[in-house]
């Protein structure tokens, strides 16, 4: 256990996850013969703050099934949810899940061991990993005798031991402070990541701002002593009254032409690199994810206003930035080939939905800390067996076999969407 | 051709007591004397560059800087002196130094037989001078330098194999030219998969040169593919005035240059398309906003430039203590 908490979100179910796995899907077993369920039973959405437009969705199977019809003739007997493959291409990478885990950066909520169990657990379960910004700038690299539970070294050395062959992959963020600490080179000339560079499962990810607080940059709150040690890289705002400070970073600025040229000279920079690319929920969401795909990124990451590991003033989380459910409607026109979004996912029902409305994976941010929060050893990968299991029901209820072959007309709203 | 290890042998002083080494070493030196002699000659002032300060080039691809510890503040080894060049047209309109360069190359780069983490550059920079101007510079300041090292060391020449017939082509000038996107179409038309927005890869680039009998300027190379400094045709954009100078034979690239920007909003701007944060250039940007001359230069690698010249197999044989990325030595 640990002192992990997160309010609005449902903790109590990750945490059921993680402990219990994939039986966790469904009530407890000890109900069976005796509990009649039905509506009225709790839904996700009860669990927002805000009426949730991906939650209210509904997922509708159709009657008639011709890629049922298909597997059936593949397969010689009736099919059943467990012939649902769900090994999924994301941003390059082979991942044994249409999951990837989120990036969790230098705050508290993500360092220390929890950020090296998380790491851990999604190679072990060979899901591409994220590793957020001001890692370096913040805890060091880990070449040079910082605490390796810490720094961004020690995490890439725990995801590649569990890695199995072929799976997975590591993107590593940089934000415009990372940038000064030269995050991406030194990822790509250190002998730790040549594993990942020569199998193609390293990814450089660009990072245009913050999920849970669009239009700023990446904040924590930090001890006097450990933000004078970060001289003059960082924002810092005595703010507390109490010796502690505001770390900022910078949200960097962004044009058409500044996105489209960073991208391509990352690609011109890292060629055996994959590129991926994060947006913040802002209302060109749609605009900017054409110009990143056109400019050659591997991989589009939308994070929905939803929530996040960092720290973020009071007034944004309600009141700041596009809901998923928006930005998936905008993007919707022309997605690009490989969208990856993210935002208060935890289980089956809203991954699907967002499989359906044109996404190619999605991440998990605050669910993956809070299951291995729960269980450092196994936690998250009992979490993902129970939403490997959930996936599984429901892509194979579609009548379909595969993530890649969800689409819009699997969800209904009474809105039309 | 020489007997040459992939690897420089371990041994510094068999390195050093090799009659290649020594070859190489007195062509690269006579190189550097005839540079110093055709530039002053053309009114240059030769300066000390700095080796260390609070930020350098970010313009290298894909290679790491080296952060040094001064006195408490992050300092950095210079990847290139090209901020330094410019600054220094405020005491001088043409200025050359020859310059140390610390880049932690990528660590594939070792076995492309042209890549060193410490080299030596000839910088070479020019107040109110076009592209086209440094090109030009540049095709004539080569032609002399190869031509003085063939007349005062037939000897050397002799011991490396070097055959002097190599550069029958070189010493008559007019180099050739061509655009990025010329170089890119003929490698996409002999089946080499070029992107047009990136620099030409170093197959790529060796691909044109063994293709060639003489040196080569390649220019226009796209925005995306280089530093901020270089400057956007004004009724090109997206394309860049600059050029690199390829060698024949398959030695490849020899020299980058450009016509800079000086104009401080633009700068700022292609820092953000570069990926850079304006904060570290401060001492740059505020000698930028008060004005610096409009310039054009260029660098020409001195090991990679020795290596050609004297018919080396790698870039480390033209180097008294090579540094080879990511190998320990001496």
């Amino acid at each position: 256990m640990s002192d992990l908490s997160a309010p609005g979100f449902p903790e109590e179910e990750v945490r059921r996850r993680a402990r219990a796995g994939a039986a966790a899907a469904f009530p407890p077993a000890e109900d069976y013969g005796h509990v009649l369920f039905g509506a009225g039973r709790p839904e996700p959405a009860d669990h927002a703050a805000l009426p949730d437009a991906l939650d209210a969705l509904r997922i509708v199977p159709p009657l008639f099934l011709p890629q049922r019809l298909a597997k059936l003739i593949d397969l010689g007997r009736e099919p059943d949810y467990r012939d649902v493959e769900l090994s999924t291409e994301i941003g390059g990478f082979t991942s044994a899940l249409p999951v990837y885990a989120s990036a969790t950066g230098s705050t508290r909520a993500a360092g220390g061991d929890l950020g090296l169990a998380l790491s851990r657990q999604a190679g072990a379960l060979g899901i591409p990993m994220v590793i957020g910004e001001n890692v370096v700038p913040v805890n060091g690299y880990g070449r040079l005798g910082e605490a390796a539970d810490r720094t961004l070294l020690g995490r890439l050395r725990a995801y590649t031991e569990e890695l199995p062959d072929g799976l997975g992959g590591v993107a590593v963020q940089q934000s415009t402070e990372d940038a000064d600490a030269e995050v991406w080179n030194l990822v790509h000339s250190d002998p730790a990541a040549l594993p990942l560079l020569e199998s193609g499962r390293l990814a450089f990810e660009l990072k245009v701002g913050q999920g849970a607080k669009p239009g700023l940059g990446g904040m924590t709150v930090l001890e006097a002593e450990a933000a004078a040690a970060l001289g003059d890289r960082f924002g810092l705002d005595a703010l507390f009254g109490d010796g502690r400070v505001l770390r900022t970073a910078t949200p960097g600025t962004f044009t058409a032409e500044i996105l489209r040229q960073q991208i391509r000279l990352m690609r011109n920079n890292y060629p055996r690199v994959r590129i991926w690319v994060k947006l913040y929920p802002g209302r060109d969401v749609a605009e900017a994810a054409r110009v990143a795909h056109e400019a050659g990124a591997d991989a589009v990451v939308v994070d929905g206003a939803e929530g996040g590991t960092g720290w973020a003033p009071g007034v944004f989380l309600p009141h700041v930035g596009l809901p998923l459910a928006e930005c998936l409607r905008r993007l919707a026109a022309a997605p690009p080939p490989c969208l990856l979004v993210s935002g208060r996912i935890w289980e089956g029902a809203r991954a699907v939905k967002s499989l359906a409305l044109g996404a190619r994976a999605v991440g998990l941010g605050r669910a993956a800390l809070l299951a291995v929060a729960e269980d450092r050893e196994s936690g998250l990968r009992r979490f993902a067996e129970c939403l490997a299991l959930e996936l599984r029901l429901l892509i194979s209820a579609l009548g379909k076999y595969a993530p890649q072959a969800l689409d819009r007309e699997d969800v209904w709203s009474p809105e039309g969407f | 051709m020489t007997d040459a290890t992939p690897l420089p042998p371990t041994d510094p002083g068999r390195h050093l007591t090799s009659p290649t080494t020594r070859g190489a070493l007195r062509v690269q030196q006579q190189l550097l004397t005839a540079a110093r002699e055709f530039l002053r000659g053309r009114g240059f002032t030769e300066l000390l560059p700095p080796i260390i300060g609070p930020v350098t080039d970010p313009g290298a691809r894909g290679s790491k800087q080296v952060d040094i510890d001064f006195y408490g503040h992050r300092y950095k080894l210079m990847t290139s002196a090209i901020l330094y060049k410019q600054a220094s047209l405020l005491a001088f309109d043409k200025i050359f130094c020859i310059a140390p360069n610390v880049r932690l190359e990528p660590l594939e780069t070792a076995g492309t037989s042209r890549h060193l983490a410490e080299f030596h550059q000839l910088d070479v920079e020019v107040a109110g001078a076009s592209r086209d101007d440094v090109v030009q510079l540049a095709e004539d300041l080569v032609v002399h330098m190869v031509d003085s090292a063939l007349r005062e060391l037939p000897k050397e020449f002799a011991e490396l194999g070097r055959d002097p017939q190599a550069f029958a082509e070189l010493l008559k000038g007019s180099f050739g030219r061509m655009r990025h996107a010329e170089a890119v179409a003929e490698l996409q038309g002999v089946g080499h998969p070029q992107s047009a927005d990136a620099e030409l890869d170093w197959a790529g680039e060796a691909l044109l040169s063994t293709r060639r009998d003489r040196p080569f300027f390649v220019t226009d190379y796209p925005k995306g593919s280089r530093g901020f400094y270089d400057r956007e045709h004004p009724d090109d954009p997206g394309l860049l005035r600059n050029f690199d100078l390829l060698a024949p034979e398959g030695y490849g690239e020899l020299c980058s240059g450009s016509q800079r920007t000086n104009d401080y909003a633009e700068i700022i701007t292609r820092m953000r398309e570069t990926g850079e944060n304006p904060q570290k250039y401060r001492w740059y940007l505020d000698l930028v906003r008060e004005g610096v001359p409009a310039s054009a230069g260029f660098g020409i690698g001195v090991e990679r430039f020795t290596r050609y010249v004297a018919g080396l197999d790698a870039v480390w044989q033209a180097s008294a203590f090579p540094k080879l990325p990511g190998v320990v030595s001496p």
